[in-house]
């Protein structure tokens, strides 16, 4: 019972995490149609400007402030917003009407340039780095074994006010108005009067904060930052991916729904079944979403005109 | 209008013309494999001859991925995932298979001797194996539009790693006896690799499976069979309107494309005398091999063979510079889509790039 | 005349929209057919319907004696259904002789492995093919340009190289969707004359969706007027002309004729 509970608040929080990188994926999927593989490359990003920016406000020794894991979370945030501005400016956007599989290879290009270019010797370097204790490592209860650390309960709370502040965004505002349409049919929205190359740009942007969000917060978490194209940061990103198609790609519900779902998924995998084997829980469920529901759980079927 | 099947019986092809589209690039294939092997590898000494073992494990590996990613126009970024599992059957095969057939875990017999041919047993093997893995993952993501092929071989080379970190260690040859057959398979190394495998690649064997895996990328692609994989890459809906099967032949397409991966990674294990340890086999390797397609151009298989050829050389040639190879990689990646999406040879062959040039330099005359 | 093909009340909707609704048609055996309506009444939906892009919500489509429902677009093909299509869809990379090439392949016989032994029975398909497929680019006029990219071929000559690698199929029901669109008129003049030619020359019955009334008045020997998704008039080009509630159709919808 006690591991019950501990591992579904392990896995929420971890699920969170996924959501929120997984809306990324799906909010560029739903506008732009293909696979942004660089996202996951954002989101590692995340940590190591977190990383950096903390190193040099001076809080990477002594007891930082208790806001400063805020201003660092923001820093970070908007660093990879820029980011994410740019890599659409100069790779995506020539590739507007050229074919599909060609934007997936600029992407492809894209997550290997931010990995490789990050790991440079002159860059971030190849070694793993230590996180800043912005958030100090404390257990805010302790009940019968099960322990709810302040990293975790920060982590759910992140996550919950950055996607209350997106849904907002998208069913609340002309600007998701705009998006939603754009993602319904671009070319539609374009004789509408929306300027459609704005509204990618801003999903490109937002999706990129909360990726960076994603990633100040596993930094905060397990504490080391290791080098940009290590494995399980790497794997952090893809299964966000899954996360997103097993809610329904294009879908923004559907992408929290399945981060947190996932997450649960593999805590529970790993703490029942066997902790080694997390990544194969995670593609074994997405090869039974695409064999049962390949729309995912919360995707509707489209026909596509011919 | 005749039926083909009658067209066909008065177009039977004459012996000259059969000797030479049929039977004589084979013959010329055995030709250079033979003159590769025992003049060229003399003259170029053990480094050349290492370099020349890469170059044709490369040939293999980006002519076979581009049957997927180039012919059939689908987008896998798992090669090197299949590439894993060929080479770790094929180690089975040649590591405890060659003990229980020779007493000894070490290389046997000379060239073409009985230990050269269980490793080529071994790389059929291989083959297979992975050929069937292919076909397992395929079926479910070929099925959909989309980008999912690309996610689901990802995440299938991840699985593949994580599942052979998790096999036993290694027995060593003093051992075997005392382990049930069945179970040997799962001793391939766990997280440190399966190692010593008999050193048994030569530049015969590896140029013989590039002759065959280019004869069957060039054979498939000027045949229907091949055509018909390149109109789904044109147009999907448009193939399937003119009679083709679409979803079936992706599968097969991929499963061939897995099952040449899987002769790779027996060919490049074998040379190495170890398997590398599983997490090298991830997305590196992978993209290394898809750039030679990309750049190559995606459906030309002399494109990918020359691509295959300068990026195997070119990283020999700027080992100073190797920090910032998968950097230029990528950035070659990315200005090549800007700039020259189709790759350098596009869908064309060499030779008739320079055939439309020559036609359109005489058509604007 | 027997029935070369028969639609029995086929419908379908896209989230609300009734795009066909209890559409019916029989095409005779022989017969070109004209389906005709403003735009967006839903003529391309019936192509998608008949060859099996979209999936009915209910209805029945036989060819012939054959049930087309629940079949696959290439199951339809192979039946002897093939189709053209409106917004041109070739193999735009590879060249004239290809895209034809390509439709032959489901009435070859032999397999990958002859391919790559090329061994004589696949060569000499292989030649049958090709022969073949130049027969039918004679016909539409393409020879010449075999080799060029199909992409790269002016508007007029796509058409027609869309009804040649149809034919390459060996059809017995042809369905063409717009394929005058984009021509000038002596292309049409041509046109014309080509459709009249592949039906005696390959015994076809022939359902076409055309917007140039006097192409279609002229070549079709019954008519089916669709709008709105539903069937408002069929019969003789003569007495489909005369049709109040089509003419209201079209008049309320000015801009049809060009
Ligand atoms: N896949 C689809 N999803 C949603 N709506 C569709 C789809 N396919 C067709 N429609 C709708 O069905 C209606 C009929 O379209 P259709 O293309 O069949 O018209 P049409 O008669 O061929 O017109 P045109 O003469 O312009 O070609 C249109 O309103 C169209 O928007
Ligand atoms: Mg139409």
């Amino acid at each position: 019972m006690t591991t019950l509970v501990q591992t579904l608040i392990d896995g929420v929080a971890l699920g969170s995490l996924y959501a929120l990188i997984a809306l990324g994926y799906t909010m560029v999927y739903g506008i732009l149609r293909f696979i942004n593989f660089a996202h996951s490359d954002i989101f590692m990003l995340g940590a190591w400007f977190s990383c950096t920016i903390a190193g040099l406000l001076g809080w990477a020794v002594g007891t930082p402030p208790t806001w400063a894991f805020i201003v660092v979370l923001l820093a970070a945030m908007a660093a990879c917003g820029l980011l994410g501005f740019i890599i659409e400016r100069l790779a995506y956007r020539p590739l507007r009407s050229a074919p599909r599989i060609n934007v997936l290879i600029t992407a492809i290009g894209v997550s290997l340039f931010l990995e490789n270019f990050g790991q440079l010797p002159k860059i971030f370097g190849n070694t793993p780095t230590k996180m800043p204790a912005l958030i100090p490592d404390i257990a805010l209860g302790s009940f019968a074994g099960v322990r709810l650390s302040l990293v975790n309960l920060i982590v759910i709370v992140v996550a919950v006010v950055l996607m209350g502040a997106l849904e907002w965004l998208i069913y609340g505002t002309k600007l998701g108005r705009a998006m939603r349409a754009v993602s319904y049919d671009t070319k539609t929205a374009a004789l509408m009067g929306i300027d459609v190359d704005r509204v990618i740009s801003i999903t490109f942007v937002v999706g990129s904060a909360l990726a960076a969000a994603a990633g100040f917060l596993q930094a905060a978490k397990i504490v080391a930052v290791q080098q940009p194209a290590h494995v399980s940061w790497v794997q952090l990103g893809l299964k966000a991916f899954v996360a997103a198609v097993i809610g329904g790609i294009g879908n923004v519900r559907g992408a929290m729904i399945g981060g947190v779902l996932l997450g649960l998924v593999e805590m529970l995998g790993g703490a029942y079944l066997s902790s080694e084997l997390r990544v194969v829980y995670v593609f074994t469920m997405l090869i039974l979403v695409l064999l049962l529901k390949p729309e995912g759980l919360l995707g509707k079927t489209t026909v596509e005109k011919v | 209008m005749a039926t083909l099947a009658e067209r066909a019986k008065s177009l039977r092809p004459s012996a000259s013309k059969m000797a030479l589209d049929s039977v004589g690039p084979v013959v010329l294939a055995i030709g250079l494999t033979l003159l590769l092997h025992f003049v060229v590898g003399p003259a170029v000494g053990h480094s050349g001859t290492k370099i020349l073992l890469d170059m044709g494990i490369n040939i293999v590996l980006a002519v076979s991925l581009n049957m997927v990613n180039g012919f059939t126009g689908q987008f896998s970024i798992g090669h090197a995932g299949f590439m894993a599992i060929g080479g770790y059957t094929a180690g089975i095969v040649t590591y405890y298979g060659g003990y229980k057939l020779f007493g000894t875990t070490n290389p046997t017999g000379g060239f073409l001797g009985a230990g050269q041919w269980l490793f080529a047993l071994s790389c059929i093997a291989g083959a297979v194996t992975s050929g069937f893995f292919g076909y397992l993952v395929g079926l479910p993501s070929l099925r959909l539009k989309g980008d999912y092929l690309a996610l689901v071989t990802l995440g299938f080379g991840e699985i593949v790693c994580v599942l052979l970190t998790q096999s036993g260690a290694v027995v060593p040859a003093s051992g075997i006896d005392a382990v049930p057959a069945w179970q040997l398979p799962y001793h391939v190394g766990g997280a440190v690799g399966f190692s010593p495998l008999p050193f048994y690649t030569n530049l015969f064997w590896v140029y013989l499976f590039v002759c065959i895996t280019v004869l069957f990328a060039y054979r498939l692609k000027e045949s229907n069979h091949g055509r018909a994989l390149l109109s789904i890459r044109e147009d999907e809906i448009a193939a399937e309107a003119s009679g083709i099967a679409v979803t079936p032949i992706k599968v097969r397409a991929f499963a061939f494309s897995a099952a040449f991966a899987g002769v790779a990674g027996g060919l490049y294990f074998h040379l190495l005398g170890a398997l590398p340890k599983p997490g090298e086999l991830g997305f590196q390797k992978s993209f290394e091999i898809i750039i030679m397609v990309v750049l190559g151009g995606m459906g030309s298989v002399s494109g990918t063979i020359l691509a295959a050829i300068v990026l195997t050389i070119l990283p020999e040639v700027l080992r100073e510079f190797s920090d910032y190879r998968m950097v230029v990689y990528a950035l070659a990646l990315v200005l090549m889509m800007l700039v020259r999406p189709q790759g350098l040879f596009g869908i064309r062959e060499i030779w008739e790039l320079g055939r439309e040039r020559r036609k359109k330099a005489r058509g604007s005359r | 005349m027997s029935a070369a093909l028969h639609v029995d009340n086929v419908s379908i909707a896209f989230g609300g929209l009734k795009a066909v609704s209890d559409f019916s048609l029989t095409l005779r055996e022989g017969t070109l057919h004209g389906l005709i309506g403003p735009n967006g009444a839903g003529k391309t939906t019936v192509f998608n319907l008949l060859t099996g892009v979209y999936q009915a919500d209910h209805g029945t489509i036989s060819l012939g004696s054959q049930r087309m429902n629940g079949l696959k677009p290439n199951q339809i093909a192979r039946a002897g259904m093939v189709r053209t299509f409106q917004n041109i869809r070739l193999f735009g990379d590879l060249t004239v002789l290809d895209n034809v090439r390509i439709a032959c392949w489901s009435r070859t016989t032999t397999n990958t492995l002859a391919a790559l032994f090329r061994t004589p029975a696949h060569m000499a398909e292989e030649a049958a093919i090709a022969e073949r497929a130049r027969e039918l680019l004679d016909i539409f006029d393409l020879l010449p340009r075999e080799r060029e990219q199909a992409k790269n071929l002016p508007y007029g000559a796509q058409r027609r190289l869309e009804i040649a690698r149809a034919l390459a199929m060996d059809p017995k029901v042809l369905l063409l969707d717009e394929p005058a669109a984009g021509m000038n008129p002596q292309e049409k003049i041509a046109l014309r004359g080509l459709i009249r030619k592949v039906r005696e020359q390959f015994g076809l019955s022939v359902l076409l969706i055309e917007h140039d009334m006097g192409l279609v008045m002229d070549i079709c020997e019954r008519i089916t007027v669709l709008d709105h998704g539903e069937v408002i008039a069929d019969g003789e080009p003569s007495a489909v002309q005369r049709n109040p509630k089509v003419i209201e159709a079209y008049l309320g919808a000015p801009n049809e004729e060009d």
